[in-house]
């Protein structure tokens, strides 16, 4: 029956059928697991720009703990690596250097804008060697405000990034 | 093939040179680059690339008043901001010609060194990553937050403070401070003691910083060297002792000063001075006037004639001149820092030539650098 029912001229309606079927079953169930998967391990990339760092550094230490959230403290190698916390101010010679690390990194990956400089430029928004935000130069899920952010605040961050991941389609 | 990144070069000449560039993304700490030229294992010749955070503190400065100008000239290094903002306090005053209050002064001191070992624990943290001693991370970031209270009962803020303006300090001391101060600061003291047999007696980290990256007590001087790497080649210039500001030359402490002036030795005179700090507390605790004004009134806008001003303070990096010129206007003319970190990142060269490219790590930390600071 089928045989008489799939013939060239629709075949690809039939395709795109089995697609949407294969998707409820198969590829919502599979995307939560990838998802689960992601939340429990997000690696930061070892990457400082600013004075933001030192809080950053707090956060990862024995007080604040970001471990438990299942936030490694930053890793040296980008390969393996899927979040970029950007510290604080990024300047003009800095800019190139941060996509270019970004570009390095597989997917998926996440940004965090940390620190009012990373958002708009802060403090230094009449300098002329400071970006006003890094909007124009990665493309940031959570913004973090703060000069600098508390580790609570950085930690709320991070949580924030956890819950958006989980409505994300898992590619 | 596609474009090299700027300052790279193929090398054509000779291929037992490779040319290897670390940063501004390493396992380290610091956003900073170093262009290595190796032989084999043996470092030719290195070429340190600062400037990733410049963010034209000086130019700003020029366009801010004498009050709006505290905030960001903290921000170079917000874990030592007490002592960033003492020379520019300290120089503003001079040219307003203010009196700074007895109490404000002991205060001050007591801010200062506290924040001193703030700054002393978060680098020997990041000393610690350096040297893959993970325990010598947790210990003195946990330790640190013990002050960060202090801190942060003092002024209201953890790292950036605000807490010296011109003319005294924004705030007096909570009611309990003194006491919670002493217990804090005698528990401090023993935990710090206890650093000596996990990170200074360890044959593995011993291994690694003695003898290398020795910087002679003569190159020490003509490099311009100062604070922990001078005194670590054994040249006794502490500027607390030599031109004491504010009540230093009323409280006992010492200056540290060790001979070999190997990494080692680089990374020891923090630890000493954080214990020296606390003696200096304890000592202001004692001498501190009960009562008594922090501040004195400064009008909304406070303008100087045309005098300039040199002051100079030791930071945790080391000597910290901030250059102030009036020119009769409510902003100042022209602001200069000059920053102990950058004068130590000088040495880099000289102490890595002919060292191995291991070393270079626990060289590189051990100067005492901060790269935020030294691009201002």
């Amino acid at each position: 029956m089928l045989k008489d029912l799939v013939m060239p001229q629709n075949a690809n309606v039939f395709v795109s059928k089995l697609g949407d079927i294969l998707v409820k079953a198969i590829d919502q169930p599979l995307g939560y697991a990838i998802n689960w998967g992601r939340i429990w391990s997000l690696w930061p990339v070892h990457i400082e720009t600013a004075c933001c760092s030192v809080e950053f550094g707090a956060a990862s230490g024995p007080r604040y703990d970001v471990e438990r959230f299942g936030i490694i403290e930053a890793f040296g190698s980008l390969r393996q690596c899927d979040l970029v916390v950007v510290q604080g101010t990024i300047t003009r010679k800095m800019a190139p250097r941060l996509r270019l690390v970004y570009d390095q990194m597989p997917d998926p990956k996440y940004v965090i804008a940390m620190g009012a400089c990373a958002i708009t430029g802060g403090l230094y928004f009449d300098s002329y060697n400071v970006l006003p935000g890094i909007d124009g130069v990665l493309p940031v899920d959570v913004y973090v405000p703060g000069c600098p952010p508390r580790p609570e605040t950085l930690i709320q961050g991070c949580m924030l990034l956890q819950e958006k991941i989980k409505c994300m389609k898992a590619r | 093939m596609s474009e090299l990144p700027p300052g790279i070069k193929l090398e054509k000449e000779d291929d037992k040179i490779m040319t290897l560039n670390v940063g501004p993304q390493h396992p380290g700490s610091g956003h900073m680059r170093i262009i290595v030229k190796i032989d084999g294992d043996y470092i030719v010749s290195c070429d340190p690339d600062p400037g990733y955070v410049h963010r034209g503190e000086e130019k700003m400065a020029e366009y801010r008043n004498y009050i709006t100008n505290i905030p960001h000239l903290e921000r170079p290094v917000i874990h030592d901001s007490c002592n960033i903002l003492y020379p520019y306090c300290l120089g503003v005053e001079e040219i307003l010609g203010l009196e700074v209050p007895e109490r404000a002064k002991y205060i001050r001191v007591i801010a200062s060194e506290l924040n001193r070992c703030v700054y002393t624990l978060y680098w020997l943290a990041i000393y610690g990553i350096f040297l893959g001693h993970s325990t010598m991370f947790m210990w003195p970031t946990g330790d640190r937050e013990l002050l960060i209270d202090l801190l942060e009962k003092l002024s209201g803020a953890r790292v950036t403070h605000a807490y010296f303006i011109p003319g005294g300090v924004r705030n007096d001391m909570p009611a309990n401070f003194e006491d919670v101060c002493i217990r804090q600061i005698n528990y401090f003291e023993k935990r710090i003691k206890q650093y000596d047999s996990i990170f200074y007696s360890n044959p593995i980290l011993k291994s690694r910083t003695i003898k290398t990256g020795v910087l002679a007590q003569q190159d020490a001087i003509s490099l311009g060297a100062t604070g922990s790497v001078l005194r670590a080649s054994g040249v006794d210039f502490d500027v607390r002792k030599k031109e004491p500001y504010d009540v230093y030359d009323n409280l006992d402490f010492q200056s540290n000063t060790l001979k070999s002036g190997d990494s080692y030795a680089r990374s020891k005179i923090p630890w000493l001075d954080m214990l020296e700090s606390c003696r200096i507390i304890r000592n202001a605790l004692e001498k501190i006037p009960k009562s008594g004004s922090v501040r004195v009134k400064l009008k909304p806008n406070p303008k100087a004639g045309n005098v300039e001003t040199y002051k100079r303070v030791e930071s945790g990096r080391g000597s910290l001149g901030m250059y102030i010129i009036s020119n009769g206007k409510p902003e100042p003319y022209r602001v200069k820092i000059s920053v102990g970190s950058f004068r130590n990142l000088i040495c880099l060269p000289y102490l890595l030539k002919g060292e191995k490219l291991g070393n270079m790590p626990a060289v590189y930390w051990s100067l005492n650098y901060w790269p935020v600071e030294a691009d201002r």
